[in-house]
This record gives C-alpha cells, structure tokens and sequence, in this order.
C-alpha cells in the first residue's frame, strides 16, 4: 500500500482541474469502476440532510454523456481545494481523505467572478494499485443558495 | 424584418389580454404596489406542517409583504404565527430558521413569550414600568394561519381576509385526492435568489410552450406521441389559479434519467398534475415526487424562491432515498430542468430590466387550452390586473379600484388552523 501523502493529494487536486476543464474522461479515469459520487447538504430550515446528486459511475457517465443536450450558461468553475486531513485505513489499503472546497463561477461576459459554493470532499482513495484511485466522492455543501444553478458535479 | 424605435414599442395588433406591459416585471413604484394590494391581503403559503411536527417547534417565514414572521405549534398543537419582532425594542426575536422553544425569549433584554403569543417575562419590569405597562399590554402580533391543502401552512396579514377556502375555490380539488391520501413530510427544502421579477418566474410554471427549453420534457413528453403530452389542458379557476391535465412522462426515453417505478398514492404511474395559485404559488407532482414552490419578491427585479420537495411521512429510508434520486434528476440545484428554468427567467430579468426599453410581451398562444396555449398566462394577468386596479397591458391604465376582498364572516374570525 502506497501511503506518500503526496501522491493522494495530487489526486484530489487533479480531479479539480479535469472538472475545471470540464474534461469529464480524465474526471473517471481517475476514479474507480464502482465509483460512487453524491452531493449533499444539510437544511437547518427543515434540520435534514438533503441529497441533490447520487450515482454510481454508469449514471455518472451517462450524466456527462447528456450535458451537451441541455441548456446552460456555460460559466466555467473554478474548484478552490485544499486537503486538511488523509487517514489510512491499512485493512481495506484505502485512504479516507478531507478537502476543504470553494468553488468560484466566472461569467462569460465581461470575467466577473462570485463564489458559487463551499463546502468539503470526503474522499474515499484506493491505495492497492500503482496509483491512488478514487473509490467514492461525497460533496457536504454548506452553501444551499446556488442561484440559478448548474448541471455539472461538483 | 427588423423594426425600428416607433415599431419595437408600438403596441401588438392584439386583443389586450394577448400582451402585457414590459413595466409590470421592472417599475419598482408598481411593485410597491403590488406589496401593499395583493401581497398583503393574499393567503400565502408559509411552511408545512411536518416543520414544526412538535409542541413548541418554530420555523420562520420572510412574508413578501415586507414582515418577518415566526411559526410556531403550541402545546395544544395548534399551529400560530407571529409577527418575528420583540414589541419591546423592535429586534428579531428568532434568529434560527427553525428550533424548539418553551418560551421566544428575545436576546436583547430577555423579554419572553409563549407558543400563544403571550409576553411571560419581562425581566424586573415592575421596577422599571410600575403600573404603566405589563405583560398583558405587550403580546406578539398574531397573523391569521390556517392549515390545509396538503399539511401546508398558510398566512394572511389582513386580519379581515376571507377564509383560505374562499381563495383556493376548487382550484386544488384535482390534486386533493394524492395530497390528502397520507400525511406528507418535506425532504428537501432550499432556496434560490435570482435576479427577475417574480411573475416571469411564476410563468415558468404557467405555460409549457417553454418546454422547447428542456431537453428532458422534450424526450420523455413532447417527442412522443404516447404520452399525451399535447392533450394535456389548462383548466382556469376563479381568483387566477389554474391546472393543467396529467400525462403519462416516458422516463425512459431520457438516457440515465435513472427514475424509478416508485409513483405516488392515487396518482397514475408516470403521472404529472399541476396547479398553480395566485399569486405566485405551484403545486406540482410529478410521479412520485410533490414541489412547492412559493416566491418572495424581494424587488421588481429580485426574488427569493423557496423550493420544497414532500414525499410521504411513511416512507421507509429507502424509499426516501429513491424519491430523492427521482428528484434530483430533473429538480435539484444540480437538476436538468431547475437549471435551465432560472436560466431563463432569469435571462428575462436581466434582458427586461429597467430603462432597458423592452417590448410589448406576448401571451398570445391560442391553441383550444391545451398545453402550449398561453391561456395559464392570460388568466394570471387578469387576476393581477384586478387586485391592482391598472391594466396588465397598459400599466399606466387605471380599471377600477383594486380587488374587494371578502370580510371573513362573524364565525369564522376566530383562529382556523387545525391540529396535526
């Protein structure tokens, strides 16, 4: 099992720039054939965690696979990410890993940037192969007011 | 061909109820208006009752009449709302969304109050007022709340408005078989501000010509001729509401739309009833998920919008968790048709903003009532022409003096909500 921090942390930062580049091939070549993906957030207006996106990697590839057919503004993210915390589990020769996240939306017209939403990574890697891969992805936004939205995981 | 100056604003060659005046979605003086007219005699849709599920929860409510209110179920699960304000000093007096509390006890001087609205507390208030005020001088404001529909709580700030049966009518008579088959509980609850008028929005819920803007409703309605999308129709209520027929949704014609064969009690599998009420509230069950959606506009051009998404209090965790995938497809902030509706709404609010000098707007589709007939639209701007006492045509146009509402009879003054 490979435990050089590093190399996990490359990983979380590289998935940022496939999603920035919307480069959603490179997205899933790093990640897991049974790869698990979910966004969620928790309502303090109702108090229940409430979740917005939950696939497994078919429903994900499907999800890219129809972006094209929607309509959208086309605003790139930009993903924001630094890694607070990476535990080992040597048992499953996995690493469970923390990712502090803010996600900024830059308008087309004119380049304003707004933060779009904050929120963490809680990343489960696989360690048992000659690169760290990820086994699943789980989104906690603590922003709950997205505007107007956007079709694109997170 | 292209117009010019003259041309661009001159009036369509219309019956007047086919277009509305571009300065009712940005003149902030008629929105001001529109506040003190229809949104502070409307019945307004405030919460659900599996919000404050408990003696003592409270949830709050920003009323787009301009005041903020609290929610709160009482010992005798009796549901009141209040105006959100300490009588004393005049600050929040509930600063959380939602909690449970025996007493609101204002932060500032800790001044209490109970589920009732009765101050409780007024810490050594004999030695500061004496005689001259007391307790019973200092209550909360007490807003007029009834419970129905589906569990929903509804509020009026006129204190003289008519019951909340009197505004629906039988506009929700189709739905009320799946809204009353079981108790409902909200799952999702979240909010989007955007930059639009509030009707345009609303619209969005009020004619699917726009279904031009989905890819989504495209495949799985419009495209096939099995769905009975185009023999879906409009039917229009007194007081501005409206419904529209169901229709069978090919879930599987979306690739990865994932939809489950879940549904919903009474509802036909596939099934998809909507009805939308004055002024700015949306009853939609698609299959096996209910959205709610009620507005706050926040200006003539910025509107807060509430979202809640309601399966049954009795489903199991994996049912729950089925109902939200089938939500999240096409509903969540992340949904394919949420996305694409704000987009365009708000893409209006932007394109029609003040001193933009937009035209003429067009609710002229005339296609029997059927689905992409603009008759949802028509019958929405006559109502709101009504209550504003100016034409929707020609905002500078006075018709009459604004909508009388009904005194609530003698009987029925006293407090209408229902226990739990």
């Amino acid at each position: 099992m490979n435990t050089d921090r590093t190399t996990v942390e490359e990983l979380v930062y590289q998935t940022c720039t496939a999603l920035d580049r919307n480069d959603y091939s490179e997205f899933l070549g790093l990640c897991d054939q049974q790869f698990e993906y979910k966004v969620t957030a928790f309502s303090p207006e109702i108090r229940k965690d409430m979740t917005w996106l939950d696939h497994n990697r078919a429903e994900m590839e499907e999800l890219f696979h129809t972006l094209p057919k929607h309509n959208s503004d086309h605003a790139p993210l930009t993903r924001n990410a630094v890694v607070y915390k990476v535990s080992y589990d040597n048992d499953k020769k996995q690493a469970n890993v923390v990712t502090a996240l803010q996600i900024f939306r830059t308008n087309l017209d004119g380049g304003a940037t707004q933060v779009f939403a904050v929120g963490k990574y809680y990343d489960t890697v696989s360690l048992d192969q000659d690169k760290p891969i990820l086994v699943k992805r789980h989104v906690k936004l603590d922003t709950r007011d997205l505007g107007w939205g956007n079709h694109i995981p997170i | 061909m292209s117009r010019n100056s003259k041309q661009w604003t001159q009036k369509p060659n219309l019956p007047s109820t086919h277009y509305a005046d571009p300065k009712i979605y940005s003149d902030p003086a008629i929105f001001e208006e529109e506040k003190e007219k229809i949104f502070k005699k409307v019945w307004m849709l405030a919460a659900h009752e599996s919000e404050v599920a408990n003696p003592h929860d409270f949830r709050t409510y920003e009323h787009p009449g301009g005041t903020r209110l609290v929610i709160m179920r009482g010992e005798d699960m009796k549901i009141r709302t209040f105006y959100n304000i300490c009588p004393h000093r005049g600050n929040l007096l509930v600063y959380e969304p939602s909690g449970n509390a025996k007493k609101l006890v204002c932060i500032f001087h800790q001044w209490a109050f109970d589920a009732k609205g009765d101050c409780v507390d007024i810490p050594r208030g004999k030695a500061g007022y004496q005689d001259r005020i007391c307790e019973s001088d200092v209550g909360l404001r007490e807003v007029k709340t009834e419970v129905g529909y589906g569990g929903f709580v509804w509020v009026n700030l006129d204190d003289s408005c008519a019951p909340l049966s009197a505004h629906i009518g039988s506009a929700l008579d189709y739905m009320m078989p799946e809204l009353e088959t079981e108790p409902l509980e909200v799952l999702w609850y979240y909010q989007a501000t955007l930059r639009t008028n509030f009707k345009l929005i609303h619209d969005t819920n009020q004619e699917f010509y726009h279904d031009y803007l989905h890819y989504h409703n495209r495949i799985t309605g419009m495209l096939d001729p099995k769905s009975g999308y185009f023999q879906r129709r409009y039917t229009a209520f007194p007081n501005g509401h409206a419904s529209v027929g169901s229709m069978n949704v090919s879930y599987d014609a979306y690739t990865g739309s994932g939809h489950s064969a879940l549904g919903w009690p009474k509802l036909p599998p596939n099934g998809w009833k909507l009805v939308d009420l004055f002024p700015c509230i949306t009853y939609n069950l698609r299959t096996s998920v209910l959205r709610i959606d009620s507005y706050i506009p926040l200006g003539p051009d910025r509107v807060l919008l509430e979202f809640r998404i309601l399966g049954l209090k009795s489903d199991t965790p994996e049912v729950r968790k089925q109902r939200e995938k089938d939500a999240a497809t096409i509903w969540s902030p992340f949904g394919r048709n949420l996305h694409e509706d704000l987009l365009a709404s708000s893409g209006q609010g932007m394109a029609m903003a003040r001193g933009s000098d937009p035209m003429y707007v067009l609710h002229a589709r005339e296609e029997d009532n059927l689905i992409h007939d603009e008759v949802g639209m028509r019958h929405y701007l006559e109502e709101w022409s009504a209550w504003m006492g100016r034409s929707s045509s020609d905002s500078t146009r006075k018709i009459a003096d604004s909508k009388p509402q009904a005194t609530a009879p003698a009987h029925q003054e006293q407090d209408v909500a229902q226990p739990a």
